[in-house]
């Protein structure tokens, strides 16, 4: 597969179809939650927002968004590069909250307890070959 | 109807709260001390945490994130409503608080109550000045004012809940006084240092449903012979001191129960006592009835103490008390200041304040003659009533002499 744009349309469903197929519910823990990945200052000078919708454990929306974004229960946000370098295994996502480069915005208890199946799906998006 | 005696109404707590800061023009109410915190989450604060307190609606906890589960365990509010703060991006107190409390505001600018004051209480919790210039960093739109007296003025007067929980801590203390007197008569006292007779005593309170020898003074505070007599002292830590025949014994116990505080001390002579040691010991529980026979609503603690005072000269051992017959109390976290703040030292006692019924407060007597390596203590949570006082311990007045 050649390199796909990240944030685009593309890249998106290949993620969405990645995550469904190799994320089982048990996997996800059954999850029901929502997620929010703003990227600030991406390639175009733009601000765009990756939605996650989860429930029972299945993906039921990935898409990218612009403002006004949709209510959900975790906000992660940080500049396009940081994330970019999270998807290259560049720096790790918890080394760069704990740096203050991502910053969390939600019930950091129950943060805690998905950490390990957030883990799960970025090590999945970060095995789609893209450019950034 | 709730028929818990230990049932407090912490939504209505709140409530209070609210109609105050509408009183008071203030949009949000950051609590951040341990009293506030105990006051209105019913939850054990170890870490720093703060309280944000909207104008309507749930306040919100923010606690150290390792204990954010357990707090919210313990708390009446649900885990929505105690949150965890880290540092990370997002999650420092400061960024975390601050996101709180302009999602209340909406926007709009404000006024936030802040708890800014000062105590001898070293864990009170009051704002760091960082942490002040931090939020008013944070929130630039919102005028930070000291509005702790809300907090102080509604929880003076105990309710029922509260003063069940000081009662059955109060019967814990006894039990931790009954553990050590069974450790320590018939000479089995020669066996134990200070530590030990704390560990005996806290052993015993634990069994009887404590949770924490809550005192920031070391525990249970335990004192023998020279110890016991420290000029103007009242806090000694347990050291690993022996105890000794021929001399005095302090035992100083601190119960914990659903918030509320057990705080009793009862003294010992270890034998042989003597002529002079007995004189002592008279005049201390003598003046230890009489206070506990004063005290009633309209007494102050300048009128109590001049009548105390009077007494003690009368008898001729003035020279060995500390003047002061009182300290304040609540659920924990709330210890030292009797009353409001309305007192001629900011943040101290006012000497004038005059006791209402279903106030409590701290009985607490120190009399201490160092030049004969003797004194004692007496402490005892009491409630004020009409017509007197109600003692939350019922260990029996005296000092025993211990074979």
């Amino acid at each position: 597969m050649s390199g796909l744009i990240y944030l685009s349309p593309e890249w998106t469903i290949e993620a969405a179809q990645r995550l469904r197929s190799q994320l089982t519910p048990e996997q996800m823990k059954n999850l029901t939650s929502s997620m929010l990945t703003i990227y600030h200052n991406c390639p175009d000078g733009q601000e765009r927002a990756l939605y996650y919708k989860i429930e029972n454990g299945t993906f039921t929306d990935i898409s990218v968004r612009q403002e006004p974004f949709p209510e959900v229960e975790f906000v992660i946000s940080g500049d396009y590069d940081v994330f970019a370098k999270i998807s290259r295994a560049e720096i790790g996502s918890r080394s760069a909250l704990m740096n203050g480069k991502l910053r969390l915005k939600g019930n950091m208890v129950k943060a805690l307890s998905l950490a390990s199946i957030v883990d799960r799906f970025n090590k999945i998006l970060s095995e789609i070959p893209c450019e950034y | 109807m709730n028929t818990d005696p230990y049932f407090i109404d912490f939504p209505g707590r709140i409530q209070a709260i609210q109609e105050k800061m509408a009183a008071s023009g203030l949009d949000v109410y950051l609590g951040s001390r341990l009293r506030t915190l105990s006051w209105t989450t019913d939850a054990f604060c170890p870490w720093r945490s703060f309280i944000v307190i909207p104008s309507d609606g749930l306040p919100t906890v923010f606690t150290f994130v390792i204990d954010a589960a357990r707090v919210a365990d313990d708390s009446w509010l649900d885990t929505d409503h105690v949150l965890g703060f880290a540092p990370m991006g997002g999650q420092d107190q400061i960024t975390a608080v601050s996101d709180k409390i302009k999602d209340h505001l909406k926007g709009k600018k404000g006024v936030l109550g802040v708890e800014a004051g000062m105590s001898n209480y070293l864990p009170e919790g009051n704002l760091t000045n960082f942490e002040f210039q931090a939020f008013q960093a944070a929130l630039p739109d919102l005028k930070l004012i000291n509005a702790l007296d809300i907090v102080d003025n509604l929880s003076l007067i105990k309710d029922a809940g509260t003063i069940n929980r000081f009662r059955k801590a109060g019967e814990i203390t006894d039990a931790g006084h009954v553990a050590v007197f069974n450790a320590i008569r018939n000479g089995g006292f020669k066996k134990y240092t200070e530590t030990e007779i704390a560990g005996i005593a806290g052993m015993g309170m634990r069994t009887a449903g404590s949770v924490w020898e809550w005192s920031f003074t070391g525990g249970n505070e335990i004192a023998s012979g020279y110890r016991t007599g420290l000029m103007g002292g009242a806090c000694t830590p347990p050291t690993t001191r022996r105890l000794q025949a021929g001399e005095p014994l302090m035992v100083d116990l601190h119960a914990t129960f659903k918030l509320g505080l057990g705080d009793h001390t009862h003294n010992y002579l270890l034998a042989p006592a003597t002529p002079r040691q007995r004189w002592h010991v008279r005049n201390f529980v003598d003046l230890v009835s009489l206070v506990l026979q004063t005290y009633k609503a309209g007494v102050s603690p300048s009128s109590l103490a001049d009548e105390m005072l009077d007494f003690c000269e009368e008898r001729g051992f003035a020279e060995y008390m500390v003047p002061g017959f009182e300290h304040g109390i609540g659920m924990l976290g709330d210890e030292w200041r009797i009353g409001p703040n309305n007192g001629p030292f900011a943040y101290w006692t006012n000497p004038d304040h005059r006791y209402e019924p279903d106030e409590m407060l701290i009985c607490a007597l120190q009399y201490a003659c160092p030049e004969e390596q003797i004194g004692f203590r007496y402490e005892n949570a009491i409630l004020i009533t009409k017509t007197g006082c109600e003692t939350m311990s019922n260990y029996a007045l005296g000092v025993e002499e211990i074979e």
